[in-house]
């Protein structure tokens, strides 16, 4: 067996039990502490009337599966992007992605209130396809516009364009509040039914980036190598980004931007696991999943009893590491 | 050659400053509460008091236009600065994160020193004055560790600053909104503002405190303008020159920091201007600095006043934050700046 093999495969069998661990915590602290046997009981013999029985089922386990989910979707998303367009900076938050969504949903909020949720998600999706679209469309049409930091400026202008015009939108309809609570980070009011549906459209979007892994491997090597191989680039390229609309935009519609998953998270794998994104793809999401679920318990704890966003802890260690990036990369290609 | 650059300039000048009275007068007489030019002549030439309409226009646009104009004024030089020094057309405060630094900086200043903006007795006085002198010195943080970042071989790499003003920005982003979140709602109400890029709550105190900066580095990056001519040519020329030029630059550099950190502690991150003032100006008067700065400044004051009229009237009665007018109308032109670079 191969070293990689080695590595990717001891990740997946240890992290189920990180995993788990950092959900235990996760659904015992906070506001108010629970113990370990009353989630236990919680779960086995489950009684309406106890408060703390309420509390886990309600509130704290579906904000911990989201969190996985979400890390997850984001992580896998950002590893299928760095991957096909060999960008070492590409991911959802930089390339206008989440913002795309978001303006999409401010939308439908103004012009079509009370969709159900499903069709939400699929707005979502559609949003996320949207920015994505506009800002490799731009980058296209501009010399070197597809070289990392070319690229990292445009989508991070266009996400603030389309921001601004949501804000905008939302401020002119005045449903600022509707939208801020749609879109703004709001892992503590998971919507138990957001989070039911938000498993079939990832799990499509995780199957997909699945399925293409083999050909982002080869995309991911180069252009001519890919056509050498005689890979049908364009398929792919179709295929992996209707993965990422597709992780994105649940993972938006679930618990709105959270930046710097997408970005750090599929470095940190590929430097674990190599090159191969057959192994890239499920380590990442695992280690997504647990990185994310760390963060949103630090975030409980860092200014106890408040609440910190979680976006502020994943800035906090996504800035310094998207600043080394940029330092050690700079304008080079290579994903 | 010269004189009809001067007289080029003069005529865009006083072209300038007529837009802006017109902007300012838009400004003044629409909103909530319409006033008739008559009504807002009256008031302010004294002829016919009126205290509903003293309290309008004295209290709230008054304030409110003379801050849009000053920040407006500050953020045009400090973009001509910026843009002279780093030899990139793209660089503007906001972008390269000079503004979330000053902005979370006087967000720390907030939390610790929690000001009453109501009450203006001395020490909130002192306070209020202090608090331009913390935007510089988050804003100076935030400017050292962009060029030490971008810094590579000595030289400055263009697409890299912008990258690490990205990054800049989102990290003093997230530490505002922590320190933020911590602080009591009224405080909360203030710092977001300074977040978001806002001047509904204008008053007299703050534009006094932004007064003496724009005053005294204005007439100072006014005079070293020339200077910015020079670091447009290769290196090793303007060394020859006998310029210090590391020194000069470093001392450019503070000044406009310096510029943006007076404008964000009244204002909070306004994007952009810094940015488009100086191309619109360099398309209007040519490349000399000297002339580039002052259109330029007032080329920012008028696009503020307009775009705080626009978020304050089209979203009436809501407001809309000056900070998001500026953005709409700049990223077009930012994108429009990019295509037409040279990769």
């Amino acid at each position: 067996m191969k070293k990689t093999n080695i590595v990717s495969f001891s990740i997946l069998a240890v992290s189920p039990f990180l995993i788990a661990l950092v959900a235990l915590i996760s659904v015992m602290y906070g506001t108010k502490d629970i113990s370990a046997l009353t989630v236990w009981q919680s779960m086995t013999a489950f009684d309406p009337s106890n408060v703390d029985h309420q509390i886990i089922r309600t509130g704290r386990i579906p904000r911990v599966a989201a969190v996985l989910l979400v890390g997850a979707f984001l992580a896998v998303a950002g590893a299928v992007m760095q991957g096909i367009t060999r960008n070492y900076l590409a991911s959802p938050s930089l390339m206008g992605v989440n913002d795309g969504s978001a303006f999409v949903i401010t939308l439908a909020i103004v012009f079509f209130p009370g969709l159900p949720n499903y069709q939400m998600i699929l707005l979502s999706m559609l949003g996320s396809a949207l920015g994505a679209g506009i800002v490799f469309g731009f980058g296209s049409l501009i010399r070197n516009g597809l070289s990392p930091v070319r690229l990292a400026i445009i989508g991070t202008v266009i996400g603030t364009f389309l921001s601004s015009i949501a804000t905008a939108i939302a401020m002119y309809f005045q449903v600022s509040q509707t939208v801020s609570a749609w879109y703004n980070t709001k892992v503590h009011m998971v919507d138990m039914d957001m989070l039911i549906l938000s498993i079939p459209f990832g799990l499509t979007g995780l199957i997909l980036a699945l399925l293409s892994a083999k050909a982002i491997t080869i995309t991911s090597l180069g252009e001519d190598i890919a056509m050498g191989l005689g890979q049908k680039t364009k398929a792919v390229r179709i295929i992996s980004m209707l993965a990422v609309v597709c992780l994105t935009g649940t993972a938006v519609a679930l618990v709105g931007k959270i930046a710097f998953v997408g970005l750090v998270i599929p470095h940190i794998t590929r430097f674990l696991v190599g090159v191969d994104y057959r192994y890239i793809i499920p380590c990442a999401a695992v280690i997504g999943a647990f990185f994310l679920a760390l963060c949103d318990v630090l975030s409980r704890v860092v200014n106890y009893p408040f609440e910190t966003p979680i976006g502020v802890l994943t800035a906090l260690v996504g800035v310094p590491f998207f600043l080394y990036l940029v330092r050690k990369h700079g304008g080079e290609k290579r994903a | 050659m010269r004189k009809k650059t001067s007289s080029v300039f003069f005529l865009t000048m006083s072209m300038l400053v007529l837009l802006i009275l017109v902007a300012s007068y838009l400004h003044i007489t629409n909103g909530v509460f319409d006033m008739s030019v008559m009504d807002v002549i009256k008031t302010l030439l004294r002829i016919e008091s009126n205290s509903k309409f003293d309290l309008v226009i004295f209290e709230f646009r008054l304030p409110r236009i003379v801050i849009a104009g000053l920040v407006g004024i500050g953020l045009g030089m400090a973009g001509v600065v910026l843009q002279g020094i780093t030899r990139n057309g793209l660089a503007d405060p906001g972008i390269l994160g000079i503004n979330a630094g000053a902005g979370a900086a006087v967000v720390i200043f907030m939390f610790f020193f929690q000001l009453k903006l109501v009450s203006a007795d001395m020490s909130s006085w002192l306070s209020i004055l202090m608090m331009p002198l913390f935007g510089f010195i988050g804003g100076t943080i935030a400017a050292v560790l962009i060029f030490s970042f971008a810094l590579k071989n000595g030289h400055l790499d263009m697409q890299r600053l912008i990258l690490t003003g990205i990054a800049i920005n989102s990290g003093f982003g997230a530490l505002s909104l922590f320190l933020s979140l911590k602080m009591s709602a009224q405080d909360f109400e203030s710092a977001a503002i300074w977040m978001a890029g806002s001047i509904y709550n204008a008053n007299w105190i703050f534009a006094l405190t932004m007064l003496p900066w724009l005053l005294i580095l204005g007439i100072y990056v006014h005079r070293k303008s020339y200077l910015l001519d020079y670091f447009q040519l290769e290196e090793d020329s303007i060394t020859s020159l006998g310029i210090a030029v590391e020194k000069e630059k470093m001392k450019l550099l503070l000044a406009s920091v310096g510029l943006v950190s007076a404008c964000v502690s009244v204002s909070g991150s306004i994007g952009f201007i810094g940015l488009m003032a100086p191309h619109i100006a360099k398309q209007l008067v040519g490349i000399q600095h000297r002339y580039v700065m002052p259109v330029s400044a007032l080329i920012g004051a008028g696009l503020l006043i307009l775009a705080d009229f626009i978020g304050k009237t089209v979203f009436a009665p809501s407001e809309l934050a000056v900070g998001i007018v500026v953005s709409i109308i700049g990223i077009p032109y930012f994108l429009y700046l990019l295509v037409k670079s040279k990769a």
